[in-house]
């Protein structure tokens, strides 16, 4: 089982909260219940410092709130609703229990002061004396609050959020285009649409490793709650952002790398308002000067987010509880805590016991809710000594009584990353104190991980979870005419991706996964025996196999001690491998095309476009923010996808003029669009140049072909549909060869049905 | 409340415009377009009226529901209409008639025949209480049901993650069958409908 296969799991991060504005009204509003009949509550005496202290941070225009509450005729006429939703916590919300740690940025009125709104309330709202009132909080103007960034980061494009229907989880891959390693010691996230943008979760990526999914359905982005983090790991995160939060750095000396060439991964949470919405949020970062002396670690009990803690709550089960301790090997001190499960936990509860018998609370949240995941930051962080034992307990509520239970009537939840499944675990941000002790600490928490590993494998955890990730994406592959008929279907099924045609349209070669080894290798297919061949049965994983011109060479990437490079070998599978060439961006490269003469390879790597000559020192030639390039059979011109005015489309440009010296100032290269939709790829020309196919992604995956009308200037007829793919393909953006050369047949590695859950 | 107890209190509250009292006891309102409509009385099968705020964020979150509800009965003779609430106590804002046409436009309400609840005097004549909250009229011109779209809600704050009654459709399928309605009150959980007259009272202080 390979331990990548694991690491999907959700991580939500510390979010860093600095404190409101304003003071604490605690100590001068005495309960109104038990005041006087003849006390006067007023707005602008009592009602409007609670008020400025508590809640316009969100409620003022402009804000993430539904509506303002600063004028006395704001509150006023919210007067029964502020009194009933203070009543039951739900405003202002914060969901740390008190008593149990002292967090920066609390949210949280006193028993006092939500009895003073309820009896303003009951007695008509008087206004009082306007003169009284207190100053309004002064908050920046807009801009952003930490100071110029370093580094700005935009979502490249606008993400449209539905009117109506569930939440939507949504991932967006920003290249970082980072030249070397950095270190991170804040991030300001600015969201556009700040009624719809309920939270946002950040990470780090390889670069380029997330474009088998970005767009893949069309959409900017990918969907899912798996996508942020990576339960591995052990340098802090990169935190995350929740309404009402003001953006502050990370508490001082606490860096996170972002490596050169890394893609930035946001993780939006969004809830549809109602309306339509566009989403366009933007990333301010700040860089530390060094990565800091601290060392850290993160404690999540249970480890790996409850993968071996045995959950399986069977449905109705209104108590299911899970228990966990670890006992501190060495002093640490806690700066931060964070809770993470999905729908069904109820309470989640943290407590330290010291070797001196002592308990010290850390943590309770009495009644989880998934659409609130704050991190806690501790207001004054604290070393727990070595030998300290920390008590975890989570409860879960899997009846119809629990209203967020996703599953009506109640179903068995088991460890997993679906929302339908369950996780859960309370994590701590440590330092861990003394040098001495810091192997010994990780190598506990190691040992931990692997404990959770080898338990989740003897309980079916594992096994489960493996059966599911087969039978999501088993595919096959399938040739069809230019009507949409299936003309064949080769191999087993099985996870295959990126099946390209030889030139001579009797072979195909795909990228095929082994599921129990994470393995990916090259094969091909024979199309009129249907024997397969191993290209490469090597550990690193391959992909992108491109055909050379006469058919008897393949090239393909090789993602090798953290770089990648592209290799060639014969297409019978005999001989030795041959190094092509090394990409040292650090960015993910993708190889589309090898030219018809044989002199050029096309590959894109993060957010640019290469072409990389065969002949003399191999110096790539950077073309610009394009991917997917396609040479014409007379190479004299460059098909590709580029999203440089709005949505992916396809253009045609000179390939002699793009890969020319750029001279400055001159005048840019003229592209001609070919589509006329947004589309992803699988570019292709027929062997006579004078068709040209793609796929677009309006209402699915289509495949589109379009006349060449002339080649100088050159120019196209109207693009015309095909047929639809029965199922979205993988990763179409990486396509090249899906026609053979006469344009007559496609092949795909479709989806084919999933089988029922074998419980 | 008795039809002459009901005219009195009207001539005191109401302004110039909004609810007039006819002799058939029917409410009447002036919407947008400055027609006048009866939405407590139907002129097909029935009617479905709702009570809703153009800044609550619980009323607007449903308006997809409520032209999805008014799009599936439109056909079966069920006529709809949105009341607004009164909420012009801001000097400075813009008049309340052009925010509502803004909210008409951006929430997909095009069509929809909308009034302001000027001074309250629907939603005090139908019993409304809360943003949203929807009311079945059957052709007889009684209410037969009042209460909340569906229970999507299970408190402020705490959605459902699967809706598992549907309750106005279920008293609207009632109504058109000619059977009673399973629960023809329920509780609906929203933005509550402030009294203008409230707020004003205290300007003089």
């Amino acid at each position: 089982m390979s331990r990548r296969r694991l690491l999907f799991l959700a991580l939500a991060c510390a979010v860093v909260l600095t404190p409101l504005i304003g003071q604490s009204q605690s100590s001068r509003t005495p309960s109104a219940r038990r005041a006087a009949p003849d006390a006067r509550i007023t707005f602008a005496e009592t009602i409007a410092p609670i008020v400025y202290a508590n809640c316009v941070t969100c409620h003022r225009p402009g804000e993430a709130a539904p509506f303002p509450l600063i004028s006395y005729e704001d509150v006023a006429r919210r007067g029964t609703l502020i009194a009933k939703v203070t009543e039951s916590r739900y405003m202002p919300p914060w969901h740390a229990e008190p008593g149990f740690g002292e967090f920066v940025g609390e949210r949280r009125l006193t028993d006092a002061q939500i009895a003073t709104i309820a009896a303003w309330v009951t007695q008509g709202m008087p206004r009082g004396d306007e003169t009284r009132m207190p100053k309004l909080p002064e908050f920046p103007a807009d801009g952003w609050r930490l100071g110029q960034p370093d580094l700005i980061l935009e979502m490249p494009i606008a993400f449209d959020v539905p009117a109506s229907g569930p939440d939507v989880f949504r991932n967006f891959v920003i290249p970082t285009k980072l030249a070397e390693d950095k270190w991170v010691r804040g991030i300001e996230f600015r969201p556009i649409a700040r009624k719809v943008v309920h939270h946002a979760l950040f990470a780090q990526v390889p670069g380029g490793s997330r474009a088998n999914v970005d767009g893949v359905d069309g959409r900017p982005g990918f969907g899912g709650l798996s996508a942020v983090g990576f339960m591995d790991r052990t340098d802090p995160g990169l935190g995350g952002w929740v309404p009402g939060a003001q953006p502050t750095m990370f508490t001082e000396g606490i860096v996170s790398r972002l490596p050169k060439g890394s893609d930035f991964l946001l993780q939006v949470h969004f809830h549809p308002s109602g309306k339509r919405e566009f989403e366009k949020s933007l990333i301010g970062i700040y860089f530390a000067e060094n990565g800091g002396q601290k060392d850290l670690a993160s404690v999540l009990l249970p480890a790996v987010f409850g993968l071996g803690a045995g959950i399986d709550i069977p449905p109705g089960e209104k108590q299911f509880t899970i228990k966990d301790s670890f006992t501190l090997p060495g002093d640490a001190k806690v700066y931060n805590a964070l809770a993470h499960a999905h729908y069904l936990a109820k309470q989640m509860k943290a407590e330290a016991t010291l070797p001196d018998g002592s308990t010290r609370p850390l943590l309770w949240i009495r009644d989880w809710d998934f659409n609130w995941q704050d991190g806690y930051s501790y207001k004054n962080p604290f070393i727990l000594p070595k030998g300290t034992r920390i008590d975890v307990t989570l409860t879960y509520d899997n009846s119809s009584d629990n209203p967020r239970n996703p599953s009506s009537p109640p179903r068995r939840a088991i460890f997993g990353e679906q929302s339908l499944d369950e996780m859960g675990t309370i994590g701590f941000e440590v330092e861990i104190v003394n040098k001495a002790e810091v192997d010994a600490f990780h190598a506990a928490l190691a040992s931990r991980n692997k404990m959770a590993t080898d338990t989740a494998s003897k309980n079916g955890t594992l096994g489960r979870l493996l059966a599911r990730g087969l039978r999501r994406n088993m595919q096959q592959l399938t040739v069809f005419d230019r009507q949409g008929n299936v003309v064949t279907r080769l191999g087993e099924v099985g996870s295959y991706s990126q099946a390209a045609f030889s030139p001579d349209g009797s072979r195909i070669a795909v990228v095929k996964n082994d599921p129990d080894t994470d393995g990916r290798d090259i094969w091909t297919f024979d199309i009129a025996t249907g024997k397969s061949t191993a290209i490469t049965s090597d550990a690193p994983p391959d992909s992108a196999p491109i055909w050379s011109p006469d058919g008897t060479q393949i090239a393909y990437v090789s993602d090798r001690e953290k770089t990648n490079a592209i290799y060639r070998r014969a297409a019978n599978g005999s001989g030795a491998e041959e190094l092509v060439y090394t990409h040292t961006s650090g960015a993910q490269i993708i190889l589309t095309d090898w030219s018809a003469d044989g002199r050029f390879l096309c590959f894109w790597a993060g957010e640019t476009m290469f072409v990389l000559p065969l002949a003399g020192e191999r110096k790539p030639i950077e073309l610009g923010r394009e991917r997917g390039g396609r040479f014409s059979p007379d190479v004299r011109l460059l098909a590709f996808n580029s999203n440089q005015s709005g949505p992916f489309q396809v253009y045609v440009k000179d390939l002699a003029e793009s890969t020319r010296q750029p001279t400055p100032g001159g005048p840019a290269v003229q592209s001609t669009q070919v589509s006329n939709g947004p589309s992803v790829g699988g570019i292709f020309w027929r062997r006579d140049g004078k068709e040209l196919f793609y796929l677009s992604i309006q209402g699915g995956q289509g495949m589109m072909a379009v006349d060449v009308l002339g080649e100088a200037p050159f120019r196209t007829g109207e693009p015309k549909l095909l047929f639809k793919l029965p199922t979205p393909v993988l990763a179409p953006a990486q396509l090249s060869n899906v026609s053979s050369p006469d344009g007559q047949r496609f092949v795909f590695a479709v989806n084919v049905a999933a089988r029922k859950p074998a419980q | 409340m008795r039809p002459s107890a009901l005219v009195l209190w009207l001539l005191v509250l109401s302004g110039a415009v909004g609810l007039a009292q006819s002799d058939r006891g029917h409410v009447q309102l002036r919407d947008l377009s400055g027609r006048v409509i009866a939405p407590f009385t139907p002129s097909g099968a029935a009617s479905v009226v709702f009570f809703v705020a153009t800044d609550c964020p619980v009323s607007n979150s449903y308006a997809p529901e409520i032209r999805r509800v008014c799009r599936d009965y439109g056909p079966r003779g069920v006529e709809c209409s949105l009341i607004y609430e009164d909420l012009d106590t801001h000097p400075s804002a813009a008049p309340l008639d052009q925010q509502v046409r803004t909210h008409l436009r951006e929430y997909g309400y095009l069509g929809f025949t909308a009034v302001v609840d000027r001074d309250r005097v629907a939603a005090t004549r139908a019993k409304a209480s809360i943003t949203p909250q929807a009311f079945v009229i059957d052709r007889s011109g009684e209410i037969r049901y009042r209460g909340r779209i569906d229970n999507l809600y299970a408190a402020l704050g705490t959605t459902r993650q699967q809706v598992t009654s549907h309750d106005l459709r279920e008293a609207l399928d009632a109504v058109l069958a000619g059977g009673k309605v399973p629960r023809p009150e329920t509780e609906a959980l929203g933005c509550f409908i402030t009294d203008p007259a409230l707020l004003r009272k205290h300007d003089h202080e």
